[in-house]
C-alpha cells in the first residue's frame, strides 16, 4: 500500500519524464518472477508452498497467453520474467519457437516428467495433463452410441451437439490433432459435420457447454475433463458422464499446461529450482487437486475424483504438432464457418 | 500575437500527438504488408465480419438513440410518479462493466438459465438459443450503452427553452410530434455525441462479443494476432477501425452543424404532466428499463456473491481496491488535465486546421480495442528503442515496460475522447464576450485561463473526470497486459474468475466495482444538479 | 366568444389575481396593462392551458376549456394561438416550415398556398427558405405572428410581442399587426407595458389593479 501511494504520487509529478519508476522492487534476497496465463487462484497456493519450502519468494503476473508472449518478446533481454507458465502445448511451442526459453534438462525433471511431456530440447516442461473428450447426457445417450470425435460429425447427432468456440485454444489444439491424424480434407469434413450438427451457437466456455447439455439444449459435447470435475463437485447428481473418445483408434486428445525458464532470466537458478519443485510429487498433488487435472509426474496417482473417471488411452501425437498445425487448424475452422 | 499563436500551437500539438501515439503506431503497421493472411481473411471471413459488425452498429445505434432520447425526454419534459429518483437511477447502469452484464444475462436468459427453464416448464414455450442471430447481443449493448445518449440528451433537453415546446403545443402538435419535430432536432448535437461514443465503444468491445460468441471486426483483429501471430495484420485491421471512427466523428461534426440552439434552461418546469394511468404506465416503462439494466443484474450478482463470499473474500481485496482506486484517480486526473489543455478556448484554435486535426487525432484512441492499444504502445516504444540504439543510444524498454506510467499512458490515450467531449462542451458555452471583456480589462492569457475559463469549465471538467474514472475502473484488456507486478485490479479479478466459469465468485469483485461506480455516478449527479441550479 | 370567470392566481403564497373576470366578443382586440408581476402573462398562460392554478374557468366559443383552475382540454387541442415575447421560432426550421407547422393536416398545396398568402400579408414574400437567425427582430416577430395565425385560431394571445423592438420599427409594426388582425377578424389579447401600443392596437383596454381587472 505504502509503496503504491509513493509510486502513484511520483507518477503524477513525473508522467512526462517517465523515468523514475523502475526502482520499485522489493529488496529480497531471492526472488523468482513468473509470467503466467494460469489464473491466480490456481497458482498462488503452489507458489506459497514453494516459498515455505525453500525461502525463495515468487512474484507473478497473470495475463492472457498470447499477450504475455508478446510482452516477453518486446521486453527481450530486459525482461523481469524468469519463468513463463502457460496452458496449451501450442502456446508453449510458440514461445519456444520465438526463442523465449532456455534449454533446461536436469536429472530431476527427467525422472519426474516423462519425455513426451517435455520439449526435446528442454525449452519447456509439461506440468499437468488435461484430456479433451466427449461428455454426454446419460438420460438421452447410451455410451454405446459414442465412439470418436469424427463420429460426432455424422447425421445421427444432428441438432444434438454443443461445442465450445473455435477461438479457444483447446479447440484449436484438438483440430490440429485431427489434421495430424486425418489430413486437412478429412478434418474439414469433420468440422463441417460438427457445424451441421450444432444445436446452438458455439459456447464461450466449457461450463456453458455442459449447462446446455444438462438443460436439454443438446445431448453431447466436448470438454476438458477438469471442467467436468468442477461441475460434478458442485452438482454431484447431474446426469452427465465422460466418454473416452477414440479408444480403438488414436486415443483421447491430451494437452498440457507447463512452464519454461526464460532465455534472459536474471535468476535462472531459482527458476530451475521452482520448475523442479513444481514437478515433484508434493507439488503435483496440489496441482492436480486444485484443478482436477492429471499429474504430469507419473510416479503419483491422480486425485481420487479424477481416478474415478477411469483410465484411458492417450493420443501419442507429439504435442509440438499442436503448435505447428495451429494456424492451419484456425484457417480450416474459419473457412468452414466454425465460430 | 503571432508568437502567441505559435506557442499555443506547440503546446497543443505536443499534448495531442503524444496522446495519439498508439494511433500512429497502428497506422505505421502498413509498412509491413502481409499478403497471404490478408488473402485468407478477405476470401473467407472479412465480408461476414463486416456485415455482422454493421448489423451490430446499426441495431445498437438505433436502439440507444430511441431508448436514450425517449428516457431523457420523459424525465426532463414529463412529470410522472417516481420521476425524480428514476432520473437519477437511470445513470447507474454506467457502473456495470459490459462484460459483467453480459455474463449475468447469459446466466439468466441462456437456454440453461432459469428464466428459460421457467418459461419452458411453466409456460410451455419452447426453448431457444438467445445467442443465435444478433437481436440478443444488440439488446445487451443497448442496455449497457443507452446511458451515454441518455446523459447527453438529457443535458441538452434541460437547456432547451420551454417556450419552444409550448409554441409547438399551441400550434396543435401532439406530444409525440413535439418530440420528433421540435425537441429531438434541437437536441441533435447531443444525441450525435452520445451515439458516437456508443458506436466507438461497440466497435472496440471484446468482452461481450466473446461471451456471446458473436463475430465482429475485433474478432479478426484477435485472430490475426492470437491465431496467426501477426501483430502487423492485427494493427492494420485496427487501423481500419480507426478509419471508421474517423468517419463517425466527421458525421457527428456534420450533424452538429453550425447551430448552437440552446440558451436559457428549462428550470424545473415540466411542460407535460402525465397523471392517472398514463403516468403510471410511463413510470412502469422507465422503471422497467432501470430494472433490466441495473436492478435485476445487481440482484443476480448479490445472490451469486452471497453464495461465494466465504470462498472468495480475503485480505487481498484490500490490495485490489487500493490498486483500482489509485489507477482510477491518477488516470482520471491526468486525462482531464490533458483534455483541458486541448479544450481551452483560444483564437488560434478556431482558425487552425492543423490544431483541429491533431485534437481529433488525440480522441481516436477510443475506437481501438484496449489490447490493441496496449500492444501498440509496447511496439511503439520498442521502435523508439531500436532507433535509439541505431544512433548509439540505449534501449528504453526496461525503463518503460511494466511501469505504471505506461499503463496510465494507455488509459489517457484510450479515454481522451470521453474527457475531451465533456470538457469541450463546457468550453463552448463560454461566450466570446467574456474573453473580450476580460482582455479589455487587461487580463493576461494566464489570468484569463485561471480566473475565467477554468471556473466556467469546472462542471465539464468534473463530469469528464468522473466518467473517465468509471471507465478506467472497468477497463480490462489494457490493464491486463500492461500492469506492473502487484497491480491487479477488481476488473482483472472479475475476469480471471469468470473466464474459468466461476461466476459466483466473480460476482464479488464485480459487485465492489459496481458499488464504486455507483458512488462515482452519484457524485456526478450531485455536481450535475449544482451546475444546473447555478446556470 | 371568450369568457374567463373567477380566475385566481398565487405566486407562492402571494395572491396576485383574485376573482378575475373577462368577456370578449368575436374580433375584439383587448390590451392588458399592469405592473410587472401583476399576473398578466399568467392569465394568458392559463387561457392557453399551459399553467394550472387553483381557481378559474375558461370558456371559448361555447366550449368549456378549464374548470376550477384545472384544464379540461390540453393546449394542443384548444385552437389558441400565441405569440411569445421572444417569438420562440423553431431555429432548426426555415420560415416556410415554421409557418406551416400548425397546418400539417392540410395537403401540401394547401399548406403552400396559405403560407405564401400569410407571407404576403406580413410583407415577407420570398423569405420562405430563410432561417430565423437570418431575419431581423421585427421580421421574426411578424413570422411568429403568421405562424400563430396559420391554423386560424379562435383566439390569439400575444405576450409583450413588441418589447424587444426599437421604437421606430415598433410604431409601424403595431399598425400593421392591427390591420392583419382586423382583416382576419381574429379575437386577440395583447399583454404589454407600453401605452402607445395600447392606443394604436387595441379596441378595449384592461388594467389589472388590486388583483382585479377594470375594463375601459
Amino acid at each position: 500500500m505504502n509503496i503504491k501511494t509513493l509510486v502513484s504520487s511520483t507518477v503524477m509529478f513525473s508522467i512526462l519524464t517517465v523515468s523514475s519508476i523502475t526502482a520499485v522492487q522489493a529488496a529480497t534476497d531471492e526472488l523468482v518472477t513468473v509470467y503466467s496465463s494460469r489464473k491466480e487462484h490456481l497458482i498462488k497456493p503452489l507458489f506459497e508452498a514453494f516459498t515455505k519450502d525453500t525461502g525463495i519468494k515468487v512474484e507473478y503476473l497473470t495475463g492472457k497467453g498470447g499477450a504475455l508472449i508478446e510482452r516477453l518478446k518486446l521486453e527481450g533481454t530486459n525482461t523481469k520474467a524468469d519463468m513463463f507458465m502457460t496452458v496449451d502445448a501450442g502456446n508453449l511451442w510458440y514461445a519456444g519457437s520465438q526463442d523465449l526459453f532456455q534449454g533446461v534438462q536436469t536429472d530431476t525433471l527427467k525422472s519426474n516428467i516423462p519425455a513426451y511431456l517435455r520439449d526435446p530440447q528442454g525449452l519447456w516442461t509439461g506440468l499437468s495433463v488435461r484430456a479433451r473428450t466427449i461428455v454426454y447426457n446419460t438420460d438421452r445417450v447410451q455410451s454405446e452410441e459414442l465412439s470418436t470425435y469424427a463420429d460426432l460429425a455424422t447425421d445421427k447427432w444432428a441438432g444434438r451437439l454443443c461445442l465450445r468456440t473455435s477461438k479457444k485454444v483447446y479447440t484449436k489444439s484438438l483440430v490440429s490433432s485431427l489434421i495430424h491424424h486425418h489430413g486437412k480434407d478429412k478434418t474439414a469434413d469433420i468440422v463441417k459435420g460438427w457445424i451441421n450438427n450444432l444445436a446452438a451457437t458455439p459456447n464461450a466456455k466449457d461450463s456453458h457447454v455442459m449447462s446446455a447439455i444438462l438443460s436439454g439444449q443438446c445431448d453431447v459435447g466436448l470438454v476438458n475433463t477438469y471442467y467436468y470435475g468442477r461441475l460434478m463437485d458442485k452438482k454431484p447428481n447431474s446426469p452427465l458422464k465422460l466418454f473416452w473418445a477414440n479408444q480403438n483408434t488414436t486415443g483421447v486428445h491430451v494437452n498440457v499446461s507447463g512452464a519454461g525458464v526464460t532465455k534472459y532470466a536474471s535468476n535462472a537458478k531459482a527458476a530451475i529450482q521452482l520448475l523442479e519443485w513444481l514437478s515433484s510429487a508434493k507439488a503435483q498433488a496440489i496441482y492436480g487437486s486444485l484443478n482436477k487435472e492429471y499429474p504430469a509426474n507419473q510416479n503419483i496417482a491422480s486425485d481420487d475424483v479424477v481416478s474415478a473417471w477411469g483410465s484411458f488411452k492417450q493420443d501419442d501425437m507429439n504435442l509440438a504438432q499442436a503448435g505447428i498445425l495451429q494456424a492451419d487448424a484456425v484457417k480450416l475452422m474459419q473457412i468452414q464457418g466454425y465460430r | 500575437m503571432e508568437k502567441n499563436c505559435f506557442k499555443s500551437k506547440i503546446w497543443i500539438s505536443v499534448v495531442a500527438l503524444l496522446v495519439a501515439m498508439p494511433i500512429f503506431v497502428v497506422a505505421f503497421s502498413w509498412a509491413l504488408p502481409e499478403h497471404e493472411l490478408w488473402a485468407h481473411f478477405s476470401e473467407n471471413i472479412l465480408s461476414d465480419l463486416i456485415s455482422s459488425t454493421l448489423i451490430l452498429l446499426l441495431g445498437v445505434g438505433v436502439g440507444v438513440t430511441l431508448l436514450g432520447t425517449v428516457l431523457a425526454y420523459l424525465v426532463v419534459m414529463v412529470e410522472f410518479p417516481g420521476r425524480k429518483w428514476l432520473e437519477w437511477a437511470l445513470f447507474l447502469p454506467f457502473a456495470i462493466p459490459a462484460y459483467v452484464l453480459a455474463f449475468v444475462y447469459l446466466g439468466v436468459f441462456d437456454y440453461s438459465g432459469y428464466a428459460q427453464v421457467w418459461m419452458r416448464e411453466t409456460l410451455g414455450i419452447p426453448g431457444f438459443d438467445i445467442r443465435a442471430g444478433s437481436w440478443a447481443i444488440i439488446l445487451m449493448f443497448v442496455l449497457v450503452f443507452y446511458p451515454y445518449v441518455y446523459m447527453m440528451t438529457r443535458a441538452s433537453f434541460k437547456r432547451q427553452k420551454i417556450n419552444m415546446i409550448e409554441a409547438g403545443r399551441l400550434l396543435g402538435a401532439s406530444p409525440i410530434r413535439v418530440f420528433f419535430k421540435v425537441s429531438l432536432p434541437l437536441a441533435r448535437p447531443a444525441v450525435a455525441a452520445g451515439l458516437l461514443v456508443t458506436l466507438m465503444e461497440t466497435l472496440a468491445d471484446f468482452g461481450v462479443v466473446s461471451l456471446f460468441n458473436y463475430d465482429t471486426f475485433t474478432t479478426a483483429i484477435y485472430s490475426a494476432w492470437g491465431d496467426f501471430r501477426s501483430i502487423e495484420v492485427a494493427a492494420q485491421l485496427a487501423s481500419l477501425l480507426v478509419l471508421v471512427a474517423f468517419f463517425l466523428i466527421y458525421f457527428e461534426k456534420k450533424a452538429r452543424g453550425q447551430a448552437k440552439y440552446y440558451s436559457a434552461n428549462m428550470a424545473n418546469k415540466k411542460p407535460y404532466h402525465a397523471t392517472g394511468i398514463k403516468g403510471w404506465l410511463i413510470s412502469l416503462f422507465v422503471f422497467g428499463v432501470f430494472m433490466l439494466s441495473f436492478a435485476m443484474p445487481m440482484l443476480q450478482l448479490v445472490i451469486w456473491g452471497w453464495s461465494s463470499v466465504a470462498d472468495e473474500w480475503s485480505a487481498k481485496y484490500i490490495d485490489l481496491i487500493a490498486s483500482t482506486s489509485i489507477l482510477t484517480i491518477t488516470a482520471a486526473l491526468i486525462t482531464i488535465a490533458f483534455a483541458t489543455i486541448l479544450a481551452l478556448p483560444g483564437r488560434c484554435k478556431q482558425t487552425s486546421v492543423w490544431l483541429q486535426s491533431v485534437i481529433r487525432l488525440a480522441t481516436l484512441g477510443y475506437a481501438l480495442p484496449g489490447s490493441v492499444m496496449a500492444v501498440g504502445l509496447l511496439y511503439g516504444i520498442n521502435q523508439i528503442s531500436i532507433i535509439n540504439i541505431h544512433f548509439g543510444g540505449e534501449s528504453i524498454n526496461h525503463i518503460i515496460y511494466g511501469s505504471i506510467a505506461l499503463l496510465l499512458f494507455a488509459y489517457v490515450s484510450r479515454f481522451m475522447a470521453i474527457a475531451y467531449s465533456s470538457i469541450e462542451a463546457s468550453a463552448q458555452q463560454i461566450k466570446p464576450v467574456f474573453t473580450q471583456s476580460a482582455r479589455l480589462l487587461g487580463a493576461s492569457r494566464m489570468r484569463l485561463i485561471w480566473q475565467v475559463y477554468l471556473p466556467m469549465m469546472t462542471p465539464g471538467i468534473l463530469a469528464g473526470g468522473l466518467l473517465v474514472a468509471v471507465d478506467v475502473m472497468k477497463e480490462l484488456p489494457a490493464t491486463y497486459l500492461l500492469r506492473p507486478f502487484g497491480w491487479d485490479t477488481l476488473a482483472i479479478q472479475t475476469y480471471e474468475l469468470s473466464a474459468e466459469g466461476l461466476f459466483e465468485r466473480a460476482a464479488i469483485p464485480a459487485l465492489i466495482m459496481v458499488v464504486f461506480g455507483a458512488l462515482l455516478m452519484s457524485v456526478f449527479q450531485v455536481l450535475d444538479k449544482k451546475s444546473s441550479k447555478s446556470a | 366568444m371568450l369568457t374567463v370567470n373567477n380566475l385566481s392566481i398565487k405566486y407562492q403564497d402571494n395572491s396576485v389575481l383574485d376573482g378575475f373576470e373577462l368577456n370578449l366578443e368575436q374580433g375584439e382586440i383587448l390590451a392588458l396593462l399592469g405592473d410587472s408581476g401583476c399576473g398578466k402573462s399568467s392569465t394568458l398562460r392559463f387561457i392557453a392551458g399551459l399553467d394550472e392554478t387553483y381557481q378559474g374557468e375558461v370558456e371559448l366559443d361555447g366550449v368549456q376549456l378549464s374548470k376550477n383552475g384545472q384544464h379540461l382540454v390540453a393546449p394542443e387541442s384548444r385552437e389558441v394561438g400565441m405569440v411569445f415575447q421572444d417569438y420562440a421560432l423553431f431555429p432548426h426550421m426555415n420560415i416556410f416550415k415554421n409557418i406551416s407547422f400548425g397546418i400539417n393536416h392540410l395537403s401540401k398545396s394547401a399548406q403552400r398556398k396559405q403560407v405564401l398568402e400569410l407571407l404576403a400579408m406580413i410583407g415577407l414574400e420570398g423569405s420562405e427558405d430563410k432561417y430565423p437567425h437570418q431575419l431581423s427582430g421585427g421580421e421574426q416577430q411578424r413570422v411568429s405572428l403568421a405562424r400563430a395565425l396559420a391554423p386560424e385560431p379562435k383566439i390569439l394571445l400575444m405576450d409583450e410581442p413588441f418589447s424587444s423592438l426599437d421604437k421606430s420599427h415598433k410604431d409601424h409594426l403595431v399598425l400593421q399587426v392591427r390591420q392583419i388582425l382586423k382583416k382576419t377578424n381574429t379575437t386577440s389579447i395583447l399583454v404589454t407595458h407600453d401605452k402607445d401600443e395600447v392606443n394604436s392596437l387595441a379596441d378595449k383596454v384592461g388594467i389589472i389593479q388590486n388583483k382585479q381587472l377594470t375594463i375601459n
